[in-house]
C-alpha cells in the first residue's frame, strides 16, 4: 500500500465520523493551544521586562526609601528615610561613578483647559545620565536651571502628547501647582520602569522641587555602579546601615529602611520569570497532551473494535500488517496533527486578544509569538499522536484475518 | 509431462485450541483441485466446509497435514507472502458482502487494488469500472453500500472478487443471504468468471446451490464424506432465462 493510499484511508477513518473526530481532538486542541497562549505571553512580559531593563540602563541602580517587600510602586511616598546627607555620603563611595537624588512634587498640572496628574519629579543633569534619557526635541535640564531655579520643565511622552499633542510644545508655559514652569525640551518614549509608566511625568530642576516641597528627605536616588555590581550593593547598603543606625549583621535586606535595586537584579527577575512560565508551560502541555493522547488511545482502541470486521476484510483482500498498522498510526497521528494546528491558531488568536486587552494597561505590553515553542507543541502533538496511537495500530494489525471477518 | 494441481492437501487436520480445550473441526482432508475447477463444498451447518474454505483461502492455517498451493508448501509462506497471496492470486465472496460502509460501489470494487503490488495506480479505476461493468453495476457506480439491494451488493462484492484477477474465487455461501432470483444471478455471475477461466471453489450447505459446480465435495463431522462429478450440472443462466 502506497503512502497516498495510507493517507487518505486514514483521512476517511478521521472524516467519516467527523464530531467524534473533533472532540477527540479537544485535548490535543486545548495542549497545544494552551502552549502556544502561555508562551506567547510569557513572550509579551519578557519585552516588558527587557524594555525597563534597557530604559534602566546596564550599570544602573536606585535606592527606594522604606523597607523591602512594600515594593517600589509604594515607596515613593511616606517614607523619609532617604537624607540629604545621605546623598553626600554616598557620592564619595569608590563603587559610584554618578549619583541623582530625586524629590517627587505632589501637584496638579493644566495647561489651557487640559487637566493632568502627571508625575512631577525634581531631577540633576545626573539624573539623565543614569537613566540614559535623551530629548526628543529640545533640550534637558542643565546646571544653569539647577543653579538658578528656574522654572523650566522637561515632559515626558504621555505627558507631551497628552498636553500638547502636535502642537510645538517649547517656550510655552504649564501650570504646576500654583506656579508655572516653561517648557524647554521633551523625552524620548522610555516605556515603564518596575511596572511603572515612566513617560507621564514632567521632569523640573531639583532645586525647584526641594524649594516647592521643602522636603527634607528624598524620594529616590539614583545611581551609576563603576563595574562590580555587588561591591556595589556592599558599599550602599554599609553606608546607609551605619548612617542609619541599623544592626544587620545577617544582611536582611527586610530590617533596613531602603531598598537597592538594579538593572541586573531586573535581569534576574527576567530570568526567574522565563525559568517559571517555561516549566509552568512545559507542565500544562505535559498534562494537557497527556490527557490529549490518552483520549485518542481510547478512540483509536473503540474504532479498531468496531471497525475489525473492516479490518479483517482488508487482510482479506491483501492487506499486510505493516498496512494495517500505519492506516491506524496514520489516523491517530492525523487527529493529533489537525488537533495541534487548530490548537496553534486558536493560541495564536488568544494571545491576540490579550494583548489588545492588556495594552490598555501596559502599554509596553506587545503581541509576540514564540515560534520555537509552536514548533515545539506541534511536534509534542505529533509524538503524543505516534505514542498513544501505536498500541492500538498494533492491535489492529494483529489481529488474525479470520477472527477479524467473524468478529461480531 | 505432469500438471501441477492448484490446490492440493494431504491428511490436513485443522483443531481449536480455546483455552487448553482443543476441538478438532477437519480430520485427514485428502484434495486436490485443478486450475479453472468450479467445486462445490457442500455439508451441514458445523461440518467444517467454512474451515477448510479459510485455510485454503490463507485466511487460517491448518494444524495438521499438509498443503500445497501450486506445488508449494504453504507452511514456508511467511505473514507477507500470505498477504501476498491473497492481494494477488485469490479473492473471496462472502455471504454478509462485507462491504465497507459510506463508499460508493466504484470504491469498494477498487479497495483490493491499494494492496496489489503490482497494478500501477492510473490503472485502478479502469480496471474497476471494468469490473463493475461486468457485474452489471454501471449505472450504480457511485451508490454508497447502504443504498442497494442485497443481490447488488453481492454483485458488488463479487466484482470486488475479479478486479484483480484472481487465480481463485472462494465464495462462502454467496447465495446465504439473498432471494432466489438474485441468487440466480449471483452463481450466473460465478459460472460465467468460471467460464473464463477462474477457479471457483463454493462453499454451501444448500443442495440447489452447489448443484452449479461442476464437481461436488460433501463433508460431514469434519470429514470428506464423498466427491463427485456433478453431471446434472446447473447452469444458471438458463434458470434465467426461464
Amino acid at each position: 500500500m502506497r503512502f497516498r493510499d495510507t493517507f487518505r484511508t486514514a483521512l476517511k477513518g478521521v472524516t467519516v465520523n467527523l464530531s467524534r473526530s473533533v472532540l477527540t481532538m479537544l485535548g490535543i486542541i486545548i495542549g497545544v493551544g494552551a502552549v502556544v497562549l502561555m508562551s506567547s505571553v510569557g513572550q509579551s512580559i519578557q519585552g516588558v521586562i527587557l524594555s525597563q531593563i534597557s530604559s534602566l540602563g546596564p550599570k544602573s541602580m536606585v535606592i527606594f526609601p522604606g523597607p523591602e517587600g512594600v515594593g517600589p510602586q509604594g515607596v515613593t511616598t511616606g517614607f523619609d528615610s532617604l537624607t540629604f546627607e545621605d546623598l553626600s555620603e554616598l557620592m564619595k563611595l569608590k563603587s559610584i561613578t554618578t549619583v541623582a537624588p530625586v524629590i517627587f512634587v505632589p501637584a496638579k498640572t493644566s495647561y489651557g483647559r487640559e487637566e493632568g496628574n502627571p508625575r512631577i519629579v525634581g531631577v540633576t543633569g545626573n539624573f539623565f545620565k543614569n537613566q540614559e534619557l535623551s530629548a526628543s526635541i529640545g533640550r534637558l535640564i542643565d546646571q544653569e536651571d539647577l543653579g538658578g531655579a528656574k522654572k523650566v520643565a522637561v515632559l515626558g511622552s504621555d505627558a507631551l502628547d497628552k498636553f500638547f499633542g502636535s502642537v510645538d510644545p517649547l517656550g510655552k508655559r504649564i501650570k504646576i501647582g500654583e506656579t508655572y514652569y516653561t517648557i524647554v525640551g521633551a523625552l524620548d518614549l522610555v516605556g515603564s520602569q518596575f511596572g511603572q509608566n515612566v513617560d507621564d511625568r514632567i521632569l523640573i530642576p531639583f532645586s525647584v522641587a526641594k524649594n516647592v516641597t521643602s522636603q527634607k528627605y528624598l524620594n529616590l536616588i539614583t545611581l551609576q555602579a563603576v563595574d562590580s555590581f555587588d561591591l556595589a550593593f556592599d558599599e550602599i547598603r554599609t553606608l546607609l546601615r551605619y548612617r542609619h543606625g541599623i544592626i544587620n549583621p545577617k544582611n536582611d535586606v527586610k530590617k533596613d529602611d531602603f531598598m537597592v535595586h538594579s538593572s541586573e537584579q531586573a535581569s534576574q527577575i527576567l530570568g526567574s520569570v522565563t525559568l517559571g512560565l517555561t516549566l509552568f508551560i512545559t507542565t500544562i502541555a505535559a498534562i494537557s497532551l497527556l490527557v490529549g493522547g490518552i483520549g485518542i488511545m481510547n478512540i483509536m482502541l473503540v474504532s479498531v473494535t468496531e471497525r475489525t470486521q473492516e479490518i479483517g476484510l482488508r487482510k482479506a483482500l491483501g492487506g499486510r500488517k505493516r498496512d494495517i498498522l500505519l492506516q491506524f498510526l496514520s489516523e491517530s497521528v492525523m487527529l493529533t496533527v489537525i488537533g495541534g494546528i487548530i490548537g496553534m491558531v486558536l493560541g495564536v488568536f488568544l494571545a491576540f486578544v490579550i494583548s489588545g486587552i492588556v495594552r490598555n494597561y501596559l502599554s509596553s505590553y506587545a503581541f509576540a509569538v514564540s515560534i520555537k515553542s509552536m514548533v515545539a507543541a506541534f511536534f509534542m502533538a505529533l509524538c503524543t499522536g505516534i505514542i498513544f496511537g501505536i498500541s492500538p495500530a498494533r492491535a489492529a494489525a494483529n489481529l488474525h484475518p479470520i477472527d477479524a471477518l467473524r468478529y461480531e | 509431462m505432469t500438471i501441477t494441481p492448484l490446490i492440493q492437501t494431504k491428511d490436513l487436520c485443522k483443531s481449536y485450541d480455546n483455552d487448553g480445550v482443543v476441538t478438532p473441526v477437519l480430520f485427514d482432508i485428502n484434495l486436490t483441485i485443478s486450475k479453472g475447477e468450479f467445486v462445490a463444498i457442500m455439508g451441514p451447518s458445523g461440518s467444517g466446509k467454512s474451515t477448510l474454505m479459510h485455510i485454503l483461502g490463507f485466511l487460517d492455517v491448518h494444524t495438521g497435514g499438509r498443503y500445497f498451493f501450486q506445488g508449494q508448501p504453504t507452511t514456508t509462506f511467511d505473514d507477507d507472502d500470505l498477504a501476498r497471496i491473497r492481494a494477488t492470486r485469490v479473492s473471496f465472496v462472502f455471504q454478509a458482502f462485507n462491504l465497507l460502509p459510506r463508499t460508493t460501489v466504484l470504491q469498494n470494487v477498487m479497495l483490493p487494488l491499494l494492496y496489489h503490488p503490482a497494478v500501477p495506480v492510473g490503472e485502478r479505476e479502469k480496471l474497476a469500472l471494468q469490473a463493475v461493468e461486468t457485474v452489471g453495476l454501471m449505472d450504480r457506480k457511485d451508490y454508497v453500500s447502504s443504498q442497494l439491494s442485497g443481490g447488488q451488493k453481492q454483485r458488488v462484492a463479487i466484482g470486488r472478487a475479479l478486479v484483480t484477477n484472481p487465480e481463485v474465487i472462494f465464495a462462502d455461501e454467496p447465495t446465504g443471504n439473498l432471494d432466489s432470483a438474485s441468487g440466480i444471478a449471483v452463481m450466473d455471475a460465478l459460472q460465467k468468471l468460471n467460464d473464463e477461466g477462474h477457479t471457483i471453489i463454493l462453499v454451501t450447505h444448500e443442495r440447489a446451490t452447489a448443484e452449479h459446480a461442476e464437481r461436488i465435495i460433501h463433508i460431514t463431522d469434519g470429514r470428506i464424506d464423498s466427491d463427485t462429478r456433478n453431471f446434472a450440472r446447473v447452469i444458471a443462466s438458463e434458470k434465467n432465462l426461464k
